[in-house]
C-alpha cells in the first residue's frame, strides 16, 4: 500500500518535471531509444533518501526518452529490496539505478535482472560481483575523499594532533570503513581516535547517537574534533555538552540545514564549535541515472563513473562557502545538493 | 495455580512493604541493580556521573513507561507486538501535526491520545472479546499503525517544537522531566493496580481468568482495557521521545519492543499473567539502560555490546526459569503455602 503511494508521488512529480524543467537541449547521456526507468531505495525513510530520490526523478526527467519513471522503497527489509528488484526486472523495466543497502545480499537478484536484458546501475553502496556480469556499471562515491578532506581540515585547525571521535553508522557499514582509510592516510600518530575501533555505531539514528554521544562525552575529557557521516542527526546530540559544561568541539561531517543553523545558533556560546562538511551526496544518484539512461537509450555515458563529494562550508576560512542557514526552510533539506532549495523543502513533505 | 488464587484474596495488605517480604523479582532486579552500578564505578566511572546519567535516564525512562504497558498486557497473558507502531505513530503527529509550532503542540497531543486509545480499543476488542490470539491481532494492528505513521509523515522525520523540548527535555532540580514523568507514571500505575477495586479485579482475572469469570467479574471487558491502557503508555513515550529527541526518525518505536519485553520479564511478571510489578519494572529499565551505558562507556566493541546485552537478558530469564523448576517440586509438597509477594 506505501509502495503504490510512493509510486505515484514519484510518478506525479516525475510528470511535473518534466513538465516544468525547461528543455533548452537534450543532455548527451539521453539517447534516442524509448526506455523505462526505475529507481530501487534500500531504505527510503529518511529526510536524506526522500531528496535522493527527488533528485533522480528531476535528473531522469531532463531525458525525454525515459517514458516511464517508477519507484520502489525496500523500507530497510532486504527481502523486500530483492522482492522490488525482481518485481521490475519482471515488469520488463529497461534500466534500474540501485540504492543497495544491503550490499551483497541484494547482488544475486541484481544479476538475475542483468540476465535478463536489464540494464542494472548500482550506486553509492558497494554490492560486490563484477562489472558486465553482474551488472551494467557501478557507480561509487568517494568515501575515501571525504575522510581525507576531513583529514586535511583537521590538520589546519589542530596541527598539534588532538582526539578525535569518529560516528558512523551500522556495525562494519563499509561508508564509515573508507572514511577512517581516508583520514588515516592524512593524519598520523599525533592524531588520537578515541572511538572504539573502527568507528563508534550510531545506525545514523538520533537518539542512538545522542547516548552514544553523552557515553563518549562523560568518559572522555578531552574531545578536540567529532567527525560524522550523518552531521544531521548530531543536532540533537551536541546539546548534551552543555550539561557537562563544555564547549561543543570542531565537527568535521557532511552538510546539512538543520547542521548549519545549529551552529548559527550556538557559536557564541561555544568557543570551541567550528564547523567543516562535505556536500552530503545527493547529487551521486544523479551520476547513476545517467549513466543508467545512457546505456538504455543509447546516448554518451557520462565520464565519471565515481562521484566525489565536493567540500561544502567551512566555518573558519568560509572558502569554497561559510556555513549558510536558511531558517526559512525545512532543516531536512541539503542545501549542497543541486536540486532547488523550494524543490527540496517540497520533497521532504513541508 | 493455587498461588494466583490465594493472590487475588490477600490484595488488600499489598504495598504494606513492612509485614511482607519483597517479591523476589524485586530483590533480583534491585540486587543486580547495584552490583551493576558498583561495577560501573569500578571499571567506567563515566557511565555513572551526573553527566553520564543525566544523558541515559531519559533513555531509561522511555524503557520504563513502553516496559509499564507492555506489563499490563502481559499480566493479562497477551504480548502487544503493536507497541513499535504505537510509539512511532505518537512520535510523527506530535512532530509532524504540530509542524514546529507550539500553539498546535497540544492539539497534537490530544490526537495522539486519540489514536492511541482507539488502536488499543481495536486490539482489545480483537484479542479480549473476538479472543484472537493476542500475538497475531497486535502484530496487525502494527502494521496498520505503520501505515498511519507513513501516511502522517512519508517517512521523514521532523524537527521538536521547541516547547515540547522544554516539556520532555527540560529539567528541574537536575531531573531530567522525562524520569519524572516514568516516576509518576510508575506510581499512578502502582497505586491503580495494587489499592483500587479496578486494579485488584485487574490482576485476579490475568492470574486466573477461569476463576474471575466465575466469581462473576466481567473478564473480556478487564483484558480488552489492557490493550488500551498499554497504548496510552506506548503514546506518553512516543510523546515524550518526540521531545528528548530533536529530529526523531518515524521509526522510533523499532528499536524498544525488545526492552519492553525485556524489563518485565527481568522484574519478574510471569508471561502467563497474573501480578504485575510497576517498581521492579521501572527498575528492571533502569538496569538495562544502565548496561548498555556500561558497555559504551567501557568501549568494548559493538559486537560486544550487544552480546552483553543478550547475556544480561539470558541471565535474567535464566533466574526466573530455574527458580520455577526449582521450586516447582518444593511447591507440589506444600501447594498451599502463600506466595507474599508484594510491591
Amino acid at each position: 500500500m506505501n509502495k503504490t503511494t510512493i509510486l505515484t508521488a514519484a510518478a506525479t512529480l516525475a510528470m511535473a518535471m518534466t513538465g516544468s524543467t525547461v528543455l533548452a537541449q537534450t543532455p548527451s547521456w539521453c539517447g534516442p531509444n524509448e526506455a523505462s526507468l526505475a529507481l530501487l531505495d534500500g531504505f527510503g525513510g529518511n529526510s536524506w533518501r526522500l531528496v535522493t530520490t527527488a533528485s533522480g526523478a528531476e535528473e531522469a526527467a531532463k531525458c525525454p526518452s525515459i517514458t516511464q519513471y517508477e519507484y520502489a522503497d525496500g523500507q530497510g527489509d532486504t527481502q523486500k529490496a530483492i522482492s522490488d528488484i525482481n518485481s521490475m526486472a519482471a515488469r520488463g523495466i529497461n534500466a534500474m539505478v540501485v540504492f543497495g543497502d544491503a550490499g551483497p545480499a541484494v547482488l544475486p537478484a541484481l544479476t538475475n535482472a542483468h540476465r535478463a536484458g536489464t540494464i542494472v546501475v548500482p550506486y553509492r553502496v558497494n554490492v560486490g560481483g563484477e562489472e558486465g556480469v553482474n551488472y551494467a556499471k557501478f557507480i561509487g562515491s568517494s568515501f575515501f575523499e571525504d575522510g581525507v578532506s576531513w583529514g586535511n581540515w583537521i590538520k589546519e585547525i589542530l596541527p598539534e594532533g588532538g582526539n578525535l571521535l569518529f560516528l558512523s553508522g551500522p556495525a562494519g557499514n563499509s561508508q564509515g570503513i573508507d572514511e577512517l582509510a581516508g583520514m588515516k592516510s592524512v593524519l598520523d600518530d599525533k592524531y588520537v581516535f578515541i572511538n572504539p575501533e573502527p568507528f563508534a555505531v550510531t545506525n545514523w539514528d538520533p537518539s542512538l547517537t545522542q547516548q552514544v554521544l553523552s557515553a563518549e562525552i562523560a568518559k572522555n575529557d578531552k574531545i578536540d574534533v567529532i567527525v560524522s557521516d550523518f552531521g544531521p542527526s548530531l543536532v540533537g546530540a551536541l546539546p548534551v555538552f552543555a550539561e557537562f559544561g563544555r564547549s561543543i568541539p570542531a565537527l568535521a561531517t557532511s552538510d546539512g540545514n538543520s547542521l548549519s543553523c545549529f551552529w548559527e545558533q550556538n557559536k557564541d556560546a561555544n568557543p570551541d564549535f567550528k564547523l567543516f562538511t562535505v556536500a552530503t551526496g545527493n547529487d551521486n544518484v544523479r551520476l547513476a541515472v545517467q549513466w543508467a539512461v545512457a546505456l538504455a537509450t543509447g546516448g554518451t555515458p557520462p565520464t565519471d563513473a565515481i562521484f566525489k563529494a565536493p567540500v561544502y562550508e567551512n566555518s573558519v576560512t568560509g572558502s569554497p562557502n561559510p556555513v549558510t542557514c536558511r531558517a526559512d526552510l525545512p532543516g531536512s533539506i541539503y542545501l549542497s545538493a543541486e536540486m532547488a532549495d523550494d524543490a527540496q523543502a517540497k520533497a521532504v513533505g513541508e | 495455580m493455587a498461588q494466583y488464587q490465594q493472590t487475588a484474596g490477600q490484595t488488600d495488605m499489598a504495598f504494606d512493604l513492612r509485614s511482607m517480604r519483597p517479591a523476589r523479582g524485586f530483590v533480583t532486579v534491585v540486587i543486580s541493580t547495584l552490583a551493576l552500578l558498583a561495577v560501573c564505578a569500578i571499571f567506567a566511572p563515566s557511565a555513572v556521573s551526573a553527566g553520564g546519567l543525566a544523558g541515559s535516564l531519559p533513555f531509561a525512562a522511555i524503557i520504563a513507561i513502553v516496559g509499564l504497558g507492555q506489563m499490563l498486557v502481559v499480566q493479562q497473558g497477551g504480548f502487544d507486538l503493536s507497541l513499535a507502531g504505537g510509539v512511532s505513530l505518537a512520535v510523527v503527529i506530535t512532530t509532524h501535526m504540530s509542524g514546529g509550532d507550539d500553539a498546535q503542540l497540544f492539539t497534537s497531543i490530544a490526537f495522539a491520545l486519540g489514536c492511541a486509545v482507539i488502536a488499543g480499543l481495536a486490539n482489545g476488542i480483537l484479542v479480549g472479546v473476538l479472543r484472537l490470539n493476542a500475538i497475531v491481532a497486535t502484530i496487525g494492528m502494527n502494521a496498520l499503525l505503520y501505515g498511519a505513521v507513513f501516511a502522517i509523515s512519508g517517512g521523514v522525520p521532523r524537527i521538536t517544537t521547541p516547547l515540547m523540548a522544554q516539556i520532555a527535555g527540560g529539567k528541574t532540580l537536575g531531573i531530567p522531566h522525562s524520569v519524572l514523568f516514568a516516576i509518576a507514571i510508575m506510581l499512578l500505575v502502582s497505586f491503580v493496580l495494587k489499592k483500587t477495586v479496578a486494579g485488584r479485579r485487574f490482576e485476579a482475572i490475568g492470574a486466573n481468568p477461569a476463576a474471575a469469570h466465575a466469581a462473576g467479574l466481567k473478564v473480556r471487558l478487564y483484558q480488552a482495557m489492557a490493550y488500551v491502557f498499554a497504548q496510552l503508555h506506548y503514546c506518553v513515550a512516543g510523546i515524550l521521545i518526540s521531545g528528548i529527541t530533536r529530529e526523531p526518525t518515524a521509526f522510533q518505536g523499532d528499536s524498544l519492543l525488545l526492552p519492553s519485553v525485556a524489563v518485565v520479564v527481568l522484574a519478574g511478571t510471569s508471561l502467563l499473567g497474573g501480578r504485575g510489578f510497576p517498581i521492579s519494572t521501572v527498575i528492571a529499565a533502569f538496569f538495562l539502560n544502565q548496561l548498555s551505558q556500561f558497555a559504551l562507556a567501557v568501549g568494548v566493541p559493538f559486537s560486544a555490546q550487544t552480546i552483553i546485552q543478550a547475556l544480561a537478558l539470558v541471565f535474567g530469564i535464566g533466574v526466573y526459569s530455574l527458580r520455577w523448576k526449582q521450586a516447582a517440586t518444593k511447591r507440589a509438597l506444600k501447594s498451599k503455602t502463600e506466595e507474599t509477594d508484594n510491591e
